[in-house]
């Protein structure tokens, strides 16, 4: 991949931050990582050299393409070195006086015509933009975990993001090597708001005693094609994470019942049965 | 004209693929969009109207008056549950209810349900006859629209919402739910092949049976079927599919 002059910014070296980096970094891109403690950023990069050594020993990736990818990041732990990036993405823990915090401080720090976008799934783009002076520089960049194997980025416009930056975005997005979606500024966007119902209904129709955890699941794969069932994915994701991501919808949609989160999957998460990472949730995993 | 063991009476798109299934297995079945020119021997049929009550009453009260006694009805229970439709004729035990959506290729398995009255004997001949057309049955209970359609209409009601609210273009909501949660397919795309109202007679039947606001319908996709916009086979649902035509 040629090297782009463009420079991209990702805070936060969790999960979410250092996957995005590496995507950035990967497509060529000068890439600064950022996070509040160096430690974080050594385990974000251990994170980001494993794949890139797994994709090494795998034949995708030359040895001499790996150490570009490395020499494309800069690590930082001071949000001044934002300043002149075309493009800083947040994806820091889902606090909303804290990413309003972050924004505040980037809006100082980079001229207007840095984008600003937030990584968040729980939140308004719009509500985080008001801590700014330009919000028409600030908009929602919805990854997917793991970002290096996940094709799609929701494009979020804020009530007061620009066409421009809407525009500038996507085509970044596509520079990247992802598959952009626009949708505005609404609870769960387009994916986490329309897949609800497949974990839902699937748990109102357990709950109502009408099939089973393994009869829904089988018929979702084997009627329906979906790659895994309703139950088997819960225990994926995590029940927590999932009956959180519903709940924080059924409470965004002002309780409307289409979001209404299911009492079984309360208990679940309430039992500690959290699914695979438990070993222990709809189904009962082989301890490892 | 053949002796057949077997009819499948409807004119929706399903009809016609479980029409095809049949020749494909070499099953003689005759095929008929109301029931009007059936054997009177005919031992099984798979009814498969889906939402227009009316219509499907008098379908089942005309077969189950046709039919020798111990025929076997496989009614379609996308918009009704099983027991209610075994209410509507004489013979309840001998109507089953399965569920299940357009193309049949994509479907290894065929969901069945039993109303309080079904028999067992119903039971065993609607497994049998899905199985002589190479699909496994599973059987859960009695609700409209039962597993699959259930849970996938209820995801193309909320992406038609969404499409609606202005949230996305529907080409971006399909995309997103392909590349963001692996769908195999967009459920706009999908509801379009499968029939917007076989989806919205899901929605309406989980509403009539529960009364429940979640399963109430989206208005674009009641007006698209008012309109009749049905998807694929109408040239428009969500999608236009003739170019001349100008789209939503």
């Amino acid at each position: 991949m040629a090297n782009k002059t463009e420079k991209i910014a990702v805070l936060g070296a969790g999960t979410m931050g250092a996957g995005i980096a590496q995507v950035a970094a990967q497509a060529g891109f000068p890439t600064l990582l950022y996070d509040i403690k160096q430690e974080f950023i050594d385990a974000g990069m251990g994170k980001i050299k494993a794949f890139l050594a797994g994709s090494r020993e795998r034949g995708k990736l030359s040895a001499e393409q790996e150490k570009e990818i490395l020499d494309r990041f800069q690590l930082t732990t001071s949000l001044d070195d934002c300043k002149g990036c075309a493009l800083v993405i947040e994806a820091a823990p889902e606090k909303l006086e804290l990413k309003r915090d972050i924004f505040r401080q980037l809006d100082a720090v980079c001229g207007v015509e840095t984008l600003l976008a937030s990584n968040t799934s729980s939140f308004n783009v719009t509500a985080i933009a008001a801590s700014t002076q330009h919000p028409e520089r600030v908009l929602g960049l919805h990854f997917f975990n793991p970002p290096p194997l996940m094709a799609l980025v929701e494009v979020i416009q804020g009530d007061r993001t620009s066409s421009a930056t809407i525009e500038k975005a996507t085509a970044l997005m596509k520079a990247i090597g992802k598959t952009p979606a626009r949708a505005k500024d609404t609870a769960g966007f387009i994916v986490n708001r329309i897949a609800r119902p497949f974990y839902n209904e699937a748990l109102r129709i357990l709950g109502d005693g009408d099939a089973s955890v393994e009869n829904i699941d089988k018929v979702m794969k084997e009627a329906g094609n979906f790659r895994m069932g309703p139950f088997e994915l819960m225990d994926l994701i995590g029940n927590d994470i999932n009956f959180a991501a519903t709940e924080s919808l059924y409470r965004s949609f002002f309780e409307d019942p289409r979001f209404r989160p299911s009492p079984i999957q309360q208990r679940m998460v309430l039992g500690g049965n959290l699914g695979r990472k438990t070993g222990r949730g709809f189904y009962v995993y082989a301890k490892k | 004209m053949p002796k057949s063991n077997l009819a499948i009476v409807g004119n929706s798109r399903l009809a016609q693929d479980l029409a095809a299934a049949c020749k494909e297995k070499n099953l003689e079945a005759a095929f008929s969009a109301n029931a009007a020119d059936l054997e009177p021997t005919t031992p099984l049929v798979i009814e498969t109207c889906a939402g227009d009550r009316d219509r499907k009453k008098a379908l089942l009260q005309k077969l189950d008056d046709f039919l020798p006694a111990n025929a076997v009805i496989v009614s379609s229970c996308l918009g009704f549950g099983v027991t209610e439709l075994a209410s509507w004729i004489k013979k309840p035990e001998r109507l089953i209810g399965f569920a299940t959506f357009y193309p049949l290729k994509d479907r290894k398995v065929v969901e069945l349900a039993r109303g309080l009255r079904t028999s067992e004997s119903t039971a065993r001949s609607a497994a049998e006859i899905f199985k002589s057309l190479g699909k496994e049955t599973v059987l859960v209970k009695d609700t409209a629209g039962l597993t699959f359609p259930r849970i996938l209409s209820l995801i193309i009601n909320e992406a038609a919402r969404a499409l609606e609210e202005g949230v996305a273009s529907a080409e971006e909501i399909d995309v997103a739910m392909r590349l963001g949660v692996n769908y195999p397919q967009g459920p706009l795309k999908w509801a379009d092949q499968i029939g917007l109202d076989e989806v919205l007679a899901v929605l309406e039947g989980l509403l009539g049976e529960t009364g429940d606001d979640r399963y109430r319908p989206a208005p674009l996709l009641k007006r698209l079927v008012t309109a009749g916009f049905l998807g694929e086979t109408s040239g428009r649902g969500f999608y236009s599919y003739n170019e001349t035509q100008v789209k939503p």
